[in-house]
This record gives C-alpha cells, sequence and structure tokens, in this order.
C-alpha cells in the first residue's frame, strides 16, 4: 500500500505521513554521529568520520581550516559552525546556501546573521523540498553552533522536514540515541567549556563503534568568544585532535598506530 | 562641481623595502561643510591586504560592503586567503561591470603579495572609477588632493625605504599634500604593511 | 525653513525638528511629526522632497516593524541604520531617486550605547556625536562643535538643544516656529515639550 505514495516527496500516505521525509530521516540515522553541547563560555562540535581509509588523501585537511576542510564539520559564518549528518553532497549544497545567506546578512544590515535567522533560513529551504512536487528532501540533518548578541551561545539542530529546535546538549547520526541518554545523565546548567569538551569526548568515545578515538575517525570544533567578544570559531586540525586526545587520556595507544615506515 | 569632489578625500600609497604603506585623510564633507573627522576610507581585506576608496562617500560604504562579501566568500570556498593580484582584478572587474553608470570611487590597494619562490614582495596598486588598472613600482595616489599628492611624493619618495622611513614619508608627503587641498584633511590615519604585521597610526595634522 | 538636528549624550540621543508643512511660499500645517518612532529604541527624523520623505519613511517604519514580528527582536541602531542606507543608495542609482535626508537616533540596549547616525539622500553614513541637516545646520553645527558634551546629563542636553533652536530662530530667513523634541535612551523613546 505504501509503495503508492512512496515516490513522491509531497503526497501524503493515507495513514498522513510523508514517506520520503522518513526515509530522508532514515538516512542520517546511519551517517556518522555528530554531537554538540552547550557550554556557559562556549560551544563544542565533534563528529565521527566515516569515510577513512590509509589511502585516502588528507593533506587538504592539514593544512586547511578556514572552512574546515573535513567531511562533517564546516564553518558557515565568523559567529556559526556546523556539523552534517547525512547525504554528504546534499550537505555540501546546503553549507554553500547557509554561507551565501550569512554573506548576504552580513551586506543587507552589516552584522554578524543572529544564529536562530541562519538555521531558518535553511530550514525554509529545506521545508520547500517537502512540498513542491518533482524533487526529493535533502538527506542531512544539522547542528548549528552559534554566538549572536542576542541571544549569546546557541545550539540548534534542523532535520529534513525543516524543523528545527534549539538544545543545550543534543547529537544525530547513527547512534543519537544513546548518546542523548548519555548527554542527559552527564550534562549540568552552567558547565564550562573545559568539561563540556570532555564530556563531548567521552560520549563520543562511547558512541563510535571504533574502541579508540583518533584524528582519522574524528573531527572537532569549538566556538568561543575572544578577548573582544567576538565570537572564534576553531576547528581542529588533524595533529590538534590528535594531541587534543591524548590530553583526555583516550588517544590510542603507541603500539596500535599505524607502521611506522 | 564634480560628484568626485563631492564629500573630499584622498588615499595614497607606497612601497618601500619589504614593506608598504597606505595613507588617506579623515575627513567626510558635503562641498565645503565638514560632517565628521572620523570617516576611514582604508579597509582591511586580509592580514597583508588593505584597499582604499576615495571618492563619493555613498560608494566607499557600497564598495567597501560588496567587496567584503565577495572576498568572505573567496576565503571561505577557497581556504586560503585572497591574493593582492587577485584581488585588484576583482576590483577592476566590480567596478567595469559598472562602466556606464560608475561608482565614484577611485581604489588604491596596498599589500604584501605571496612569491612563487616562497617569500613576500611589495605590491602596490590603483585604478580608475572603471577600473583601469595601475600597478605602480614607487606610489599610487587617488582622491581630491592627488595633484598635490603627486608633487610631494615626487619629492620625497626613494626606492627601499624601511618600515619606520616609509612611515615618516608617506605621513609627511600626505600631511603636506592635504594642508594645500580644502576637501581633504581633518586628521590621517597611516597603515605600514610587513609580511607578518601592521602598524596602523592615526596622525593629528591640521584639524582646520 | 526645514531643520532637523540632534545630539548624543550620556545614554540617550535627543532629536529634534520642526514641524512646519510648506507649499510653495506658504506654511500650510505647523504641527507635522517629522520623527518616527522606528522601534522601541530608533527614532528617525526625515527631511527632504515632500512626498518622498512620508512615503520612504513609512517603507522604512514598516520594514523594520517586520523585521520586529518575524524575529521576535528588533534590528539594534547600527543594524538599521546600514539597512536603510543601503535602501537610499540603491535607491540613487534607479529611475526615480528618493530625495530624504535622514537623522537616525537608537539606543542599543545589548551594549547599552546610543548611537546617533547622519544619513543624506545619497546614502552617505557617518555615526557622529551630533549632527543637522537644513540650512539650520549652518548654524548649529558651530554651536555643538562649542557646547556639545557626550557625557552631559538629559537637562543639560536640553539646554543645548534650546541654545540651537534659539539660534536657528534668530538668525534664518524664514525659521521655524515651532521644533518636536524627542528623546531615546534605555527607557524607550518618548516626546520632550520644551
Amino acid at each position: 500500500m505504501a509503495r503508492r505514495y512512496d515516490s513522491r516527496t509531497t503526497i501524503f500516505s493515507p495513514e498522513g505521513r510523508l514517506y520520503q521525509i522518513e526515509y530522508a530521516m532514515e538516512a542520517i540515522s546511519h551517517a556518522g554521529t555528530v554531537l554538540g553541547v552547550l557550554a556557559k563560555d562556549g560551544i563544542v562540535l565533534a563528529a565521527e568520520k566515516k569515510v577513512t581509509g590509509k589511502l585516502l588523501d588528507l593533506s587538504g585537511a592539514k593544512e586547511g581550516g578556514y572552512g574546515g576542510s573535513g567531511e562533517k564539520i564546516f564553518l558557515l559564518n565568523s559567529n556559526v559552525i556546523t556539523g552534517v549528518a547525512g547525504i554528504t553532497a546534499d550537505a555540501n549544497s546546503l553549507v554553500n546556501y547557509s554561507r551565501e545567506a550569512a554573506q548576504r546578512h552580513l551586506y543587507m544590515y552589516n552584522e554578524d546573521i543572529p544564529v536562530e535567522m541562519l538555521a531558518q533560513r535553511l530550514c525554509d529551504l529545506k521545508q520547500g523540498y517537502t512540498q513542491y512536487g518533482g524533487l526529493r528532501p535533502f538527506g542531512v540533518s544539522l547542528l548549528y553552533a552559534g554566538h549572536d548578541v542576542h541571544f549569546n551561545f546557541q545550539l540548534y539542530h534542523s532535520d529534513p522536514s525543516g524543523n528545527y529546535s534549539g538544545w543545550k546538549a543534543t547529537s544525530i547520526g547513527a547512534n543519537s540515541g544513546t548518546a542523548q541518554s548519555l548527554l542527559k545523565q552527564e550534562y549540568k546548567e552552567d558547565i564550562t567549556l573545559e568539561d563540556a569538551i570532555s564530556l563531548v569526548l567521552r560520549v563520543m568515545s562511547k558512541t563510535m563503534d571504533s574502541t579508540t578515538l583518533g584524528s582519522e575517525k574524528l573531527e572537532f570544533a569549538t566556538l568561543t568568544l575572544d578577548a573582544e567578544k567576538r565570537p572564534k570559531a576553531k576547528i581542529y586540525r588533524p595533529t590538534e585532535i590528535d594531541s587534543l586526545l591524548r590530553k583526555h587520556d583516550l588517544a590510542k595507544k603507541e603500539e596500535d598506530t599505524e607502521m611506522k615506515s | 562641481m564634480s560628484i568626485m569632489q563631492h564629500n573630499g578625500g584622498s588615499v595614497i600609497a607606497m612601497v618601500g623595502k619589504d614593506c608598504v604603506a597606505i595613507a588617506s585623510d579623515l575627513r567626510l564633507g558635503v562641498q565645503s561643510l565638514s560632517i565628521t573627522s572620523d570617516f576611514e576610507k582604508i579597509f582591511p581585506v586580509t592580514d597583508r591586504l588593505f584597499v582604499g576608496l576615495p571618492g563619493l562617500a555613498t560608494d566607499v560604504t557600497t564598495l567597501r560592503e560588496q567587496f567584503r562579501y565577495r572576498v568572505n566568500m573567496y576565503t571561505i570556498k577557497e581556504e586560503r586567503e585572497i591574493e593582492p593580484q587577485t584581488f585588484a582584478q576583482l576590483v577592476s572587474s566590480t567596478l567595469y561591470e559598472r562602466r556606464f553608470g560608475p561608482y565614484f570611487i577611485e581604489p588604491v590597494m596596498a599589500g604584501m603579495q605571496k612569491t612563487p619562490a616562497g617569500g613576500y614582495a611589495p605590491f602596490i596598486a590603483a585604478t580608475d572609477l572603471i577600473g583601469c588598472l595601475n600597478f605602480a613600482k614607487d606610489f599610487v595616489v587617488a582622491g581630491t588632493a592627488s595633484e598635490k599628492l603627486f608633487g610631494v611624493a615626487e619629492g620625497l619618495w626613494e626606492p627601499d625605504l624601511e618600515a619606520e622611513d616609509l612611515f615618516e614619508t608617506i605621513s609627511q608627503t600626505l600631511l603636506n599634500a592635504l594642508d594645500r587641498d580644502a576637501f581633504s584633511g581633518w586628521g590621517a590615519v597611516v597603515h605600514v604593511i610587513t609580511k607578518d604585521k601592521v602598524i596602523t597610526r592615526k596622525l593629528k595634522g591640521r584639524m582646520d | 525653513m526645514e531643520t532637523a538636528f540632534a545630539l548624543t549624550g550620556k545614554g540617550y540621543v535627543l532629536l529634534a525638528a520642526d514641524t512646519t508643512a510648506v507649499h510653495s511660499i506658504i506654511k500650510v500645517k505647523t504641527d507635522v511629526d517629522k520623527i518616527k518612532e522606528l522601534s522601541p529604541c530608533l527614532l528617525m527624523a526625515y527631511s527632504g522632497e515632500p512626498g518622498d520623505t512620508v512615503q520612504f519613511a513609512e517603507y522604512i517604519e514598516r520594514n523594520i516593524r517586520l523585521y520586529h514580528i518575524r524575529n521576535n527582536f528588533p534590528l539594534r541602531p547600527p543594524s538599521a541604520a546600514s539597512w536603510i542606507r543601503r535602501s537610499l543608495a540603491d535607491s540613487l542609482r534607479s529611475r526615480k531617486p528618493y530625495s530624504v535626508n535622514l537623522l537616525l537616533g537608537g539606543y542599543d540596549t545589548s551594549t547599552y550605547m546610543p548611537h546617533l547616525y547622519w544619513m543624506d539622500y545619497f546614502g552617505t553614513l557617518a555615526e557622529v556625536p551630533f549632527a543637522a541637516h537644513g540650512y539650520g545646520s549652518y548654524f548649529t553645527l558651530s554651536l555643538l562643535d562649542k557646547y556639545h558634551d557626550p557625557e552631559a546629563t538629559v537637562e543639560e542636553g536640553i539646554a543645548t538643544l534650546k541654545r540651537c533652536i534659539d539660534e536657528v530662530s534668530k538668525r534664518l530667513v524664514v525659521s521655524p516656529a515651532r521644533f518636536k523634541v524627542k528623546i531615546v535612551d534605555k527607557d524607550g523613546v518618548r516626546e520632550i515639550e520644551l
């Protein structure tokens, strides 16, 4: 029965469901986990990379860093970073759209776009693809970590239907249920950035498939304020992730590392 | 009177030894009436590139915002900062887009350009209001005091000035030219750019 | 003749505008309000071509209000100024530009700072401690150069404002009969009777 209503995004099934959107959400639940935690003095984002391997050329990720040349965490604007889960190609398109939207706002109003407004811009686009015929929805969920003068640090989540909501700590992608219940147990109000970083790493190490964490499987970023109270995004480079993991005692042991040449 | 003289203002850029400098006055006026003495016409593009936009004040703001938009998109997509040479072409094509209804601005750029060898070389350039580029080896001037700036700079500038000497040269050139121009003045700002740092100083000058 | 001026003080901005509507050599009205309240902490005094002024001011007013309704917070004064400037700059290169000069006074509730912007019909924008438009500006700017104090209390600010109004009344050939004065500070906007 359902099949007759599957193929089109815009048609309700007799039970009042939009199957294509549910399938899109299903696609996301297989993607690498993305985790976000809101602290009082910053926000932490971490993401699990799925595309790995010895032969993958990561030289771009080593040297780049303005927009986050990784797979899952991107800089959208000087005050917003995002972690994406789902179809990477769709995500790239959304990331580009939101960068344009943020720059358009800067152009019109001479201020950084408020975080919620950026989430809204993207959700308006995503919603459009659930209603206008012939196209499929974006198979992407995003976590937005941002700062603006109106509501300080904020963390939002948006899904393929175009819904969005604000969170203190949340996760998307594979094992997001486990991650969320762990976060619920361990999250405290007024958590500091340092504690949030260690919380994120701990939860990440428990939910990821692999037993040990390393920069080839993990992306990491923070958003804080600099000395002049301007938002400062830091997307960690592979070497920085490894040293962070060593600091938190979650890194691979020496004998696990790949063979030295 | 020409629309180029409506708000007043002048910019100059000079080449030194492993450094460049760019300086401007701070006046914003409406013909002979002065409105403010803190109207900046020089804007940072990257850590080692500045652009000065003398001319009609509304276009100063418009172009500044337009260049910021395009440079930000370039930076975030390319994952590197724009080079002075590249930016100069962006400025040129942006202005030529409005060939038959131009922005009344004559941009001046100064920065340190990456060389193929891995070092940095001084770079200055200027364009007219429709984007005709002029890459100079010594100095470039623009704005209501441009004739006076040419004269003083011709006399004071010499090759291979060190950063501090270049600062003195560009400051004296600008201040002396401003004194002879009724539409520029009311203080000045000077940026001296080297490969790893920028020194910005505000000059008082004659405040009348 | 049309005159508007404004000055900042400690935590407030004062705006004053004449109240006359002129048609050719005739005064047709003497109680026109030329200072619009754009949002809870933002005032805009406008002057220029009759018709254009009201049309443009209402366009700005409605759009600023729309932003407030959509986002549940108002545009901050610096952002509002930039957006209004862009509207004028775009208009300047359109088929029929608006000839409207503006003074924008606001109080930024997120940084607790008063802001005053001077803007002309070209879309020239400058943040200033005090400003004026119209023929009155030739008298008031020099007065304000001498008497303006950014740390002045509201009473001191009003006293300076009165000096300006008196000077305009005394020296301008066709001086406006009355001025409307409004203030914006942390408590919002209100009118001040002189």
